[in-house]
């Protein structure tokens, strides 16, 4: 079954993407405002959404929210902040199931109606959010950010990019900080909220068995939002030469230690080297086929998991795994291996292959989530490159084995970070 | 063949039984991408104590021992099944939870290969002293993985507090002590007992030729003799009706304590559509109680006792069952209090059939959005199917449930007597 794409602009500028396909049983609404990452609106761009979904002017407390939402058949509604590269999106997603199923013909109507509240008809007084919700908010948001220490895999891998990329954008949290919460209040927030309708890039897409054209139409006339000046997202610099890697290791009461490697790539997300890139990845760390899998885990039995993901808009790989504490020089020796193996060109043909073989399964895979196909269409939008997916899997098959040892020079290490306990001994210096 | 038809829903499937008692399920997709397969054995972490069909003692076996035989069977002479599956691009993995071990791949091409090795090295194990060796260094790092994390600590420490003797209390992956026992002779023990065609079954998804597959799967057993087994009886010991113990609690390295709150079932021991029904009517009820819309949850997030992490659910098996319900608090013993509270009050004035009907509307919706995934739908199935749920009945299910079942639901299962807690709390 097809999917096919269509790109249109709005009379506000906005951009509005239509992917139609009738596999899914859903519908499915996104609203992107880009903004970018600095660590004095991070937090804001965070909170805003946070409010936002709390009430509006047609649903002025949450309870009305829910039970819409139940009406119209267990809608899937959220707003949060997405981190990529060294932008923030404010993202509103709104998922319903298809009129077909429910004999509801007005479903598509409410659906976007009920959106176009949310984000352009908040709850105020005086030129102010509602008190209430900015309070509890702010406490939520607090909670969430102390709470990264809950997950120590995902802690782990957030420290080693706080440290390698420490004073550049990157390195703040994805929902900013405690210490910018106090001096946010409605009236601050609402200000900033104008400034995020009126000045963002926005992206909106609509997915599913839709007729691309009507849903233009539905779409031009609810969200007509007046806008201003359209403020340009930077791009990220992502170059970067490291003399000598960084050490650190943090201690924290914990049974398992956790190790995070931070490379540079010296690759930005539009390098027609990318895809190569991609390989690399995959070579080294992208699944039971890998380097770090076989080496870290089926050889040595040091870890149950140990993978390397790329950071694309940043440029950056993140090696990760999961190690008894004491075995942390064992593990890092067999990483640093497996890094050199790919810098001195020690890649078989049969990893190569298999790895060609894993990428393309998942690149297909994409076309099977409503979810993962927003989100490939959401980086072309982002990267302004407008790559199918299967001109993407493409290159990667035409990679030839050269290619990947020569992208495997640019890859530097940066970081090395090491989540201990207390009980550690001797490691302070490797 | 039968055909398992819903049309409302646009789905259909069909189940075939083969000789040697393995039951096939195909759902044909068209316009997927992807093709799935999961083959699954009707076997898991809470069957530790057993008649094995040729003793007349039952075996009892060390904790964990159905996951460590989930990941040894990946592990062939000379070789990794991984392996295998890289080479076709297919991506496999497998899981063990506490009634059932599966083995999945998904794939875009070379599908029919993938099934035929998917059968292949689930029915053919290879186990030797040192690859089990070997494997205890690994399930030790997923043991230690999960001691620090605090949403695995809280849920198990709950089943912990809710049941006495039943292994479903027990971590799945067992404990450190555990797994270190364990050997080659009872790994093949508990495959011999378990991992007969008659205890298992496959569920095949995706833009698929139905013809194909059957010939597929069943030339793969073609050459195998799997003659009949002595009758397997699972022994699970005697599990008092009231919980455990009423509370407890664990230090870790968190920010905010987290906590569940469970409610044992009493009304157990039944399967098929009578247990589909009562995890429907279940998931109705806790929705009214303090889903998103009811009055509970708005108070309580309101009041600052609960945040976006709270959720809901109820586990309905055939030999046990329990609604949990929790996430991050300040004050766990004050949300507890609050729930009990608002249980009390709707034993006294009822439920309102407009919340009833409304919430009705919401599970037909999430059922719905879950057939998009073909992954979650086949494991869904199949877990059901060994239940002798059909799931394409949930529909209808749902649309029959009246506010009396609802109501006596509530007044017999949100009892005082059958509820725990389970809290983590911030390591000083």
């Amino acid at each position: 079954m097809d999917i096919s794409t269509y790109d249109y602009r709005l009379d506000n500028g906005i951009d509005l993407h239509v992917i139609s396909t009738r596999k899914f049983k859903t519908i499915h609404f996104n609203i992107f405002f880009h903004r970018a990452l600095n660590k004095d609106t991070a937090t804001l761009n965070a909170l805003l959404p946070r409010v936002m979904k709390r009430g509006c002017q047609g649903f002025r407390d949450t309870i009305q929210i829910e039970r819409f939402l139940e009406d119209i058949y267990g809608a899937d509604f959220d707003a949060d902040v997405l981190k990529k590269g060294e932008r923030q999106i404010i993202g509103f997603r709104l998922d319903i199931v298809h009129p077909k199923y429910t004999g509801d013909d007005a479903l598509i109507d409410k659906g976007l109606s009920f959106l176009n509240d949310i984000i352009s008809k908040p709850l105020t007084i005086d030129e102010g959010f509602n008190q209430d919700y900015v309070e509890q908010e702010k406490q939520n948001l607090k909670d969430l950010i102390e709470g990264l220490i809950n997950d120590k895999a995902q802690y782990a891998v957030e420290r080693c990019i706080q440290e390698m990329c420490k004073g550049e954008p990157f390195a703040t949290y994805v929902y900013g900080s405690t210490d910018a919460l106090p001096g946010i209040n409605v009236n601050n927030l609402y200000e900033y909220y104008k400034d995020v309708v009126a000045s963002s890039p926005v992206d909106i897409f609509i997915l599913g068995d839709v007729e691309p054209d009507a849903i233009r139409d539905k779409a031009e006339a609810i969200f007509n939002w007046p806008r201003g000046t359209v403020k340009r997202i930077p791009k990220e610099i992502i170059k970067k030469t490291v003399t000598e890697p960084k050490e650190v290791v943090e201690r924290m009461d914990v049974l398992q230690g956790k190790l995070s490697l931070g490379l540079r790539t010296n690759t930005a997300p539009d390098d027609t080297a990318y895809p190569i890139l991609m390989l690399y990845a995959s070579i080294l760390g992208g699944g039971p086929h890998s380097k770090l899998f076989l080496n870290v885990r089926e050889k040595a039995s040091l870890a149950y998991y140990a993978y390397a993901r790329l950071e694309k808009y940043k440029g950056l790989m993140i090696i990760s795994s999961g190690i008894e504490i004491e075995n942390y020089k064992k593990a890092l020796d067999i990483m640093l291996e497996q890094l050199d193996e790919m810098k001195r060109g020690i890649i078989s043909s049969q990893e190569l292959d298999f790895s060609k073989k894993a990428l393309t399964t998942s690149l297909h895979s994409i076309m099977d989530s409503p979810q993962q196909l927003t989100d490939y269409y959401l980086s072309n939008a982002i990267v302004k490159k407008h790559s199918t997916i299967d001109q993407l899997i493409e290159s990667i098959n035409a990679t030839q084995m050269d290619q990947v040892i020569e992208i495997a020079q640019r890859i530097n290490l940066d970081t090395i970070y090491f989540l201990a306990n207390k009980a550690m001994k001797g490691v302070e210096k490797i | 063949m039968t055909v398992i038809e819903n049309s409302a829903i646009e789905e259909i499937i069909y189940k075939y039984k083969l000789d040697n008692g393995l039951t096939v399920y195909i759902m044909p997709k068209p316009g997927y991408t992807r093709q799935f397969a999961i083959y699954a054995t009707n076997y898991g972490s809470n069957d530790i104590k057993f008649l094995d069909g040729k003793h007349r003692e039952p075996v009892e076996v060390p904790c964990g021992i159905a996951h460590f035989l989930e990941h040894k069977l990946f592990e062939e002479q000379g070789g990794s099944i991984f392996e295998r599956f890289s080479a076709l691009g297919a991506q496999a993995n497998a899981f063990t939870n506490f009634n059932m071990t599966a083995y999945l791949f998904s794939s875009t091409h070379k599908f029919y290969d993938c099934l035929n090795l998917l059968l292949d090295f689930v029915n053919r194990p290879y186990f030797t002293d040192e690859n089990v060796e070997k494997e205890k260094g690994i399930i030790a790092q997923e043991i230690r993985m999960y001691e620090d994390n605090p949403a695995w600590r809280v849920y198990f420490n709950l089943l912990g507090a809710l049941y006495k003797n039943h292994p479903v209390k027990n971590d799945i992956a067992g404990t450190l002590e555990s797994i270190t026992g364990i050997t080659k002779e009872q790994l093949y023990l508990c495959y011999e007992t378990f991992y007969h065609p008659d205890n298992m079954a496959i569920f095949i998804t995706g833009d698929i030729d139905r013809e194909q597959v059957i010939k597929t799967v069943k030339r793969s057993f073609a050459d195998k003799d799997m003659p009949r087994r002595g009758d397997v009886k699972r022994i699970y010991p005697d599990e008092p009706a009231d919980v455990a113990q009423p509370l407890v609690k664990q230090q870790l390295a968190v920010a905010t304590p987290m906590f569940y709150i469970g409610f044992k079932d009493s009304d157990i021991g039944m399967s098929g559509n009578k247990l589909i029904k009562k995890d429907i009517v279940t998931g109705l009820l806790l929705n009214m109680l303090i889903g998103k819309s009811s009055d509970t949850y708005q108070s309580l997030y309101e009041d600052g006792l609960i945040n976006a992490t709270f959720e809901k659910d109820y586990t309905g098996e055939i030999n046990y069952g329990f609604s949990l319900m929790g996430g991050e608090s300040q004050q766990p013993l004050k949300v507890q209090d609050r729930i009990m509270e608002a249980i009390n009050k709707y034993k006294q004035s009822g439920l309102n059939i407009n919340d009833l009907d409304r919430v009705k509307r919401k599970m037909l919706g999430d059922f719905l959005m879950s057939l998009n995934r073909i992954d979650g739908i086949a494991s869904a199935y199949i877990a059901a199917a060994f239940k002798d749920i059909n799931l394409l009945d949930y529909p209808k299910v749902l649309d029959d449930v009246k506010i009396s079942d609802v109501e006596e639901r509530l007044r017999q299962h949100f009892d005082e007597k059958y509820c725990a807690i389970s809290i983590i709390e911030p390591k000083k």
